[in-house]
């Protein structure tokens, strides 16, 4: 009987330890991925992300760079951002350009999108060091000052 | 299936759980009569690391994957122990239990005090005192002189010596000019591997001597002193070789173990038996026959792991030590002021060329020396001094992050 459950084991551990070992690899893989991002233009304004990746279930990049004149951003992927969070709308806000201050606008999304925290009712500018609260992800928009 | 993909492999931490679930309910039927202490003590020990895990995540305290990763080996070490001989798996659980309360107030001081880069004379001094002290006060077991006896329970000082030469370069390399030249922090540093060697401790003086070449090579300039000390390290083992009968013992027993099965080459052999007789998948935990090897407990618990759960289980703990260091480089890299960056550096390289060093020796890839294999091995004061070095580590871990937060900072 204990020979049996021990020959179990043995299969089963070794599988676990396996796999305990491929979900820190990822953590790894993501690791690195990010180290290759920091070597990205930086004049344009960005936005960086502010969650742990890890704890995500759908691929998101660290930074996202954004368009001359206007950004959009949802699950869609005729969107310039996309971002397969099922909280996040086919098309949810957009990002635009206003002689060179940026506002951020929803489009009509199910759940929102947040400005530091606080629920966007209608367009609000956006600063350097604003908090962006889209679905389950949050960016930090960053522009740099010249 | 989807409940066991949610409770099971839905985090690390749940997996960690679910292994030691497992051994130590197949240690509960296998060892003796139902002993009902043996799954206490297995839930007492998931219970603290989940706790230690859960604290390190609500405090933020950096770096989330080195406590696991430590915890995994830590449990894959006493359910082996256990199996080995029951007495020592218990107090491995107690000593697991004192060294994370240790590692959370090595985090806790290493942060609050700040004079950690000025100590550069306490280090040495601090080292050569226990050294000292285990010249006058120490009892000699298998042949090395390094364990101090204090009441009951063995201690062995090279252990602190460790972190305090670890600091000890750290300092140096922040403040060169408080030693008065190079020649004399190289002096401090021989002399710290000759009393090493005198204490017949061969693995430990290689071991001090791998952490403090790397660490020279990255922050020296000066290559040609960087030969030299090569060539005194060829010449100290050339001359530890034809004057040691001990040293040529274990190199002879490296190049052939089997022409002296019986004596001399027994503890090689029978670890390289064990291994064999693993296979790829071991005979089961508890279904072995790893007590034919000497020391199973501290040096050869790896050929222990192998014959039990194969060499897919062996490759596993390598990967294990693998992430570990790699987290370990990881922080090493973000960080910028130099002598926290030497410490982790330090911590790092000790644990790496710890683990090489044990596992090249049983495997017989390189002359096997007697260290433990960190945080698998039996041994409190290796146990504790390996969760404070990685406490430390994690301190370091949550400044690097903080470092990071700064620049976003002056961002703004």
């Amino acid at each position: 009987m204990v020979t049996i459950l021990s020959w179990i084991v043995r299969y089963i551990f070794i599988a676990m330890i396996y796999y305990f070992i491929y979900s820190i690899i990822r953590l790894i893989y993501l690791d690195i991925q990010q180290i290759n991002m920091r070597g990205r233009n930086q004049d344009y304004p960005y936005l960086k992300l502010i969650n742990r990746k890890d704890r995500l279930g759908f691929v998101v990049q660290e930074f996202y760079d954004l368009r001359e004149n206007e950004t959009t951003i949802g699950r869609g992927k005729e969107n310039d951002i996309q971002i397969l969070d099922k909280y996040i709308s086919t098309q949810h806000s957009k990002l635009t350009v206003d002689e060179g201050a940026y506002f951020l606008e929803d489009l009509g999304s199910v759940n929102g999108t947040y400005l530091n925290s606080v629920k966007l009712q209608d367009v609000a500018e956006v600063k350097n060091g604003d908090r962006i609260g889209i679905g389950q992800v949050e960016f930090l928009f960053v522009k740099e000052v010249d | 299936m989807f409940l066991f993909r949610k409770l099971v492999l839905g985090r690390p931490i749940t997996i960690l759980i679910f292994i030691n679930l497992m051994f130590f309910g197949l240690l509960f039927l296998m060892v003796g009569p139902y002993d009902r202490s043996i799954l206490v003590a297995g839930v007492l020990l998931t219970l603290l690391m989940v706790v230690c895990y859960y604290l390190i995540i609500k405090l933020d305290m950096g770096d989330q994957y080195i406590f696991l990763i430590i915890s995994i080996l830590t449990s894959l070490g006493v359910a082996m122990l256990y199996r080995l001989n029951p007495v020592y798996g218990f107090r491995q659980i107690t000593w697991f239990g004192i060294a994370a309360v240790l590692y959370f107030m090595a985090y806790f001081l290493f942060r609050w005090i700040k004079l950690w880069d000025k100590g550069i004379y306490v280090y040495i001094a601090g080292s050569i005192l226990l050294f000292v002290v285990t010249f006058a006060f120490g009892t000699t077991v298998k042949g090395a002189t390094n364990w101090i006896r204090i009441g009951s329970f063995n201690f062995q000082p090279a252990e602190a010596i460790k972190l305090f030469f670890i600091f000890m370069l750290a300092a140096y390399f922040k403040y060169p000019e408080k030693l008065k030249n190079t020649y004399v922090f190289l002096g401090i540093v021989y002399l710290h591997i000759i009393l090493l060697t005198l204490q017949r401790d061969m693995g430990m003086a290689m071991l001090f001597f791998g952490v403090f070449i790397s660490i020279y090579y990255i922050y020296q300039t000066d290559i040609k002193l960087f030969l030299y000390n090569i060539a005194a390290a060829v010449t100290i083992g050339t001359f530890s070789y034809f004057t040691m009968n001990h040293v040529r013992v274990r190199f002879d027993t490296w190049l052939n173990p089997w022409k002296d099965i019986a004596g001399r080459g027994y503890q090689i052999t029978q670890s390289l038996f064990a291994i064999a007789a693993g296979g790829f998948f071991g005979s089961g935990l508890g279904l072995g026959t790893p007590g034919y090897i000497p020391e199973v407990h501290t040096d050869f618990i790896f050929s222990a792991i192998c014959e039990e759960l194969g060499i897919f289980g062996g490759i596993a703990v390598v990967l294990l030590y693998f992430i570990m260091i790699y987290r370990g480089f990881k922080i090493t890299l973000m960080i910028n002021e130099p002598f926290t960056k030497v410490v982790a550096l330090g911590i790092t390289l000790t644990y790496s060329y710890q683990t090489f060093i044990i596992i090249g020796g049983v495997i017989k890839l390189i002359p096997l020396t007697g260290v433990t294999l960190p945080f698998v091995s039996y041994g409190g004061s290796s146990l504790i001094s390996a969760f404070v070095a990685f406490g430390i580590l994690q301190a370091l871990s949550k400044k690097s992050l903080e470092g990071e937060e700064f620049v976003e900072l002056e961002q703004r």
